[in-house]
């Protein structure tokens, strides 16, 4: 007992060595940082950069269930509705600001037959109110439904089913046209961003390099995070949690501050995201879409922030290519890919880097 | 017999008046055609005076044409196709008139014909066949009508007789329609004069014929019947006359009343089949979660290739045994079940077994099942809804209290539930699977210990929950459109039965699932479907902070 203790307090190095102590991390962060600088040089084509930037965002979010999947063992169905926050808010203000600019409503809201905004809507064409709003949001409902649910120990496939069902009410309520929020057909038609017109190659570019600078922001925070005693008492939550309860921790505090934490850079993550594809509805809701979530992480790899950006990266190439090249075998593809990681790479495709050169079918055992 | 409405004018007439000379004859002879409280004109008709009336001027015509209706009610069945002849051989211009009778002709301008009162043969040389008017046209139209709705063999022929009447029907006496009530074997065709009747004393000028018929109404209530004694709310005589008004109002406060236990009725029944489907969903479910703490996400998939299954029997039937097509849903019961448990035991040996101590990745492993299985139906069947041949046996239903009709094919489902309940009870209570499955769901390393193969009964327990959401295939086939993403459309509701309904526990499963499904309904009509769904995953999540573990949570050690 003390000499797990001895060996914890022993760890070496001070908090800003540690996210350079993860390889794959650092070079990631440094990739992202390259990768801002390149764009801002020299211009790509649009659709590679507002690529680039969607990959950005949804690696974003593989992060943030790694986060709370990887390290506190919390497998969460129910992203996809932090990352509609943060999406359904920045929506309202990309709208509310075009609105104030050119004094044209929403097409919904003529569509509804109203004259003006929902009430609600008041303040959201200043952006750093929007912005605050998404992330306070996203915090409020996880907090929420957090502490509901880990207050009375729900937890490990009933915290999960439990989550997929609050997303797949969420997306029942976003698919009626009376909420003020699109309805059915969502929001889209954003004129104007911070006051530049939305199509310009010059705010796509700007859009990818944010979304690349959060990325890197992101990867290196939850490094630091998850590499500190926070870390480590998390980790100790994935795997005992019982036991590091009777050790006087409070597990429902810890699980909740990083469940709200995760929910909030889901939330970032809708933010960067809807700006770059120009419209929001309710399909972002759709279960399937937060399992897909879960997917990237365990594809990439489990409990490795680096492996969650990988698998994002990896699966949402694949679906741009394939989902164009060959439809109907996509959705194969998938289900083939995800058995094939979830019963021969458990720890995603980064087993395959450990490998040594020996091939994988002449081992024994995992 | 008595005619309220009878008057004794006929008392008074001098016998002069009736002789037939005399120029007003034939009109007074049709006025006592037209008295059913006569009996003694009104029981026999005279064929010789309809005969000389359709001969008759306009008036005469329109006379005898409109005596007919009134009479129709009482005369005897030959008379009426008697008249019906004539009256058809009138329309037709078959009808040749002679000083001394009329003829019936075979065709137009024919050169002899048949006396229309004797029979006998005569040569219609200087016969005229009177050319009807437009009046009297429409006239004799009702009482072909008439004669049609009471004499015609076949329904669709009385049907439209009764077309022709509906557009008159306020000089069609009630007698007429309720004879043909009576007498109708073809049950649609008996509902329309019923309804007809009714509409037509409900504006009936006879306060007293009308308070009866609000009585009537009010005595078979429906939501229509409600809407019709509504609408006489704006009749004049609702102010005019109390009784009337008195009348009225009793007779809608029962309807409504009625109504109102109706609809209750409906939605328990609703309800309950509502429930029994998330039951069967949810059964196989609980089982397997209860079993080896793995939430299969194919479960909606699994009911998806259950009613894939009962469309294939049904082929097979139409294309082998079309006679026995109605048995299809029968035989598609074992069938079913076989097939899914099949399927639900290659994936436990393909994929689960491998994944007991990683729960969370089992639920990844399952989505991906479902992914695959959707794509896999949609691509070699198609996307699009299957049609099924519905049996009589779960078409139709019957009405039972006001507007509340008990459907066949939920009934089917809700029996169907209830055997499922009862045969899954016998197996988990009564055979050796059932115990060993009980045992492995309370202690798995002890039941290991004494020796029970707990892997193998892990996996025959998924064929069983597999089976299970098989059969909710077949019982959803008559209720919901099968395609291949059905199973996405209730699989969330069915989680939720089981996290309410508690691990391990069929009894569990049955409460929550009545619990939500009669939550679901009841809510549903006063907030919208959104709002129930809403409304029983927070009543859930609420429900977990005090029991964690669900209703009925079986006591063990894993």
């Amino acid at each position: 007992m003390s000499g797990a203790m001895q060996t914890i307090r022993a760890r070496p190095a001070g908090p800003a060595l540690r996210a350079v102590r993860d390889p794959l991390v650092a070079g990631l962060v440094v990739l992202c940082l390259v990768a801002a600088a390149a764009l801002l040089a020299a211009p790509l084509a649009p659709y590679l950069v507002n690529a680039l930037g969607q990959l950005a965002a949804f690696a974003i979010l593989a992060v943030s269930l790694d986060l709370v999947w990887g390290y506190l063992g919390i497998l969460s169905l129910g992203h996809g509705l932090f990352f509609a926050i943060g999406g359904y808010v920045c929506a309202m203000h990309l709208l509310t600001h075009g609105a104030a600019v050119t004094g044209v409503l929403p097409d919904f809201v003529q569509f509804m037959g109203w004259k003006t905004l929902p009430t609600y809507w008041a303040g959201l064409d200043l952006a750093a109110y929007a912005f605050v709003l998404a992330l306070a949001l996203a915090g409020l409902v996880a907090f929420v439904f957090g502490l509901a649910s880990f207050r009375s120990r729900v937890n490990g496939v009933y915290f999960s089913i439990i989550s997929q069902a609050l997303v797949y009410v969420a997306m029942l309520l976003m698919y009626r046209n009376d909420t003020g929020l699109g309805g059915n057909n969502g929001m889209t038609g954003f004129p104007l961003l911070f006051g530049w017109p939305m199509g310009s190659p010059r705010v796509g570019t700007g859009l990818a390099v944010a979304a690349l600078l959060t990325l890197a922001a992101v990867l290196a925070g939850t490094r630091l995070l998850v590499g500190g005693a926070v870390g480590r008492r998390m980790l100790a939550c994935r795997d005992d949690e019982i036991r590091l309860r009777t050790l006087g921790y409070s597990t429902t505090r810890l699980k909740l501050g990083i469940w709200c934490l995760s929910a909030m850079i889901a939330a970032l993550a809708g933010i960067l995201y809807v700006p770059q594809v120009g419209i929001i509805n309710p399909r972002v809701l759709a279960p399937d879409l937060s399992i897909e979530i879960a997917v990237w992480v365990a594809v990439g790899g489990l409990g490795r922030l680096g492996g969650a950006v990988i698998g994002a990266v990896l699966v949402n190439g694949l679906k741009f290519w394939l989902s164009a090249a060959m439809p109907e075998a996509w959705p194969f593809i998938l289900s083939g890919l995800v058995l094939l990681v979830v019963l021969v790479l458990p720890n995603g495709l980064l087993d395959l880097a450990a490998l040594r050169p020996r091939p994988i079918w002449l081992r024994r055992g995992r | 017999m008595a005619d309220p409405r009878g008057r004794p004018r006929q008392a008074g007439l001098p016998p002069w008046y009736l002789a037939p000379w005399y120029p007003a004859f034939w009109y007074l002879a049709l006025l006592c055609l037209a008295l059913p409280a006569m009996p003694a004109f009104a029981a026999p008709l005279d064929r010789a005076i309809l005969a000389g009336a359709l001969c008759g001027d306009g008036a005469a015509q329109v006379g005898a044409a409109e005596g007919l209706v009134r009479a129709g009610g009482d005369l005897p069945a030959d008379d009426l196709a008697y008249a019906g002849r004539l009256l058809g051989a009138l329309v037709e211009r078959r009808l040749a008139c002679l000083p001394d009778g009329a003829l019936l002709l075979v065709g137009q301008n024919a050169p002899e014909g048949q006396d229309a009162v004797t029979g006998a043969r005569r040569p219609a040389a200087e016969a005229r066949a009177p050319v009807l008017g437009l009046r009297q046209r429409a006239a004799v139209e009702t009482a072909r009508g008439v004669v049609a709705l009471l004499t015609e063999g076949t329904p669709a022929a009385r049907a439209a007789g009764l077309a022709v009447l509906e557009r008159r029907i306020t000089i069609v006496p009630a007698a007429v329609l309720d004879r043909a009530r009576d007498a109708e074997s073809d049950a649609a065709l008996k509902g329309t004069i019923a309804s007809l009747a009714e509409a037509a004393a409900l504006s009936s000028p006879d306060p007293v014929r009308r308070r009866a018929a609000i009585a009537a109404v009010a005595a078979s209530p429906s939501g229509a019947a409600a809407a019709r004694l509504d609408a006489l709310k704006s009749d004049p005589a609702y102010r005019a006359d109390p009784a009337f008004r008195v009348a009225l109002d009793a007779g809608l406060a029962q309807v409504r009343r009625a109504v109102a236990i109706g609809d209750g009725l409906a939605i328990v029944y609703n309800g309950l089949s509502f429930a029994s489907i998330l039951f069967m969903a949810a059964a196989g479910l609980a089982i397997i979660f209860g079993l080896m703490g793995v939430i299969n996400l194919a479960q909606g998939e699994f009911i998806m290739l259950g009613a894939y299954t009962t469309y294939g029997v049904q082929e097979a039937f139409r294309r082998f045994v079309p006679g026995l097509l109605d048995l299809y849903l029968v035989a598609a019961i074992p069938l079913a079940f076989v097939a899914v448990a099949l399927v639900g035991i290659g994936v436990e040996a393909l994929v689960l077994r491998h994944l007991y101590r990683r729960p969370l990745m089992s639920l990844l492993a399952t989505w991906a099942v479902s992914l695959f299985l959707v794509n896999l139906v949609r691509v070699t069947v198609g996307t699009q809804n299957l049609q099924f041949s519905m049996p009589a046996y779960v078409s139709g239903g019957v009405p039972v209290y006001a507007d509340f009709v008990m459907t066949w094919n939920r009934l089917f489902a809700i029996g169907f539930a209830g055997a499922t309940l009862i045969l899954t009870l016998l197996i988990l209570r009564r055979t050796p699977l059932g115990l060993d499955i009980r045992a492995v769901t309370q202690n798995r390393d002890m039941a290991a210990c004494l020796g029970l193969p707990t892997r193998r009964i892990d996996r025959l327990a998924f064929g069983l929950g597999s089976g299970l959401a098989g059969l909710a295939g077949v019982a959803l086939c008559p209720i919901y459109s099968v395609n291949p993403g059905m199973g996405s459309g209730f699989i969330v509701d069915s989680f939720m039965v089981v996290v309410l309904g508690g691990v391990g526990s069929l009894i569990g499963t049955l409460v929550a699932a009545v619990a939500v499904g009669g939550a679901n309904v009841l809510i549903e009509p006063i907030s919208g479907a959104v709002a129930a769904k809403v409304i029983v995953l927070v009543g859930i999540i609420l429900f977990l902070q005090r029991r964690p573990e669900g209703l009925f949570a079986v006591r063990r050690r894993r």
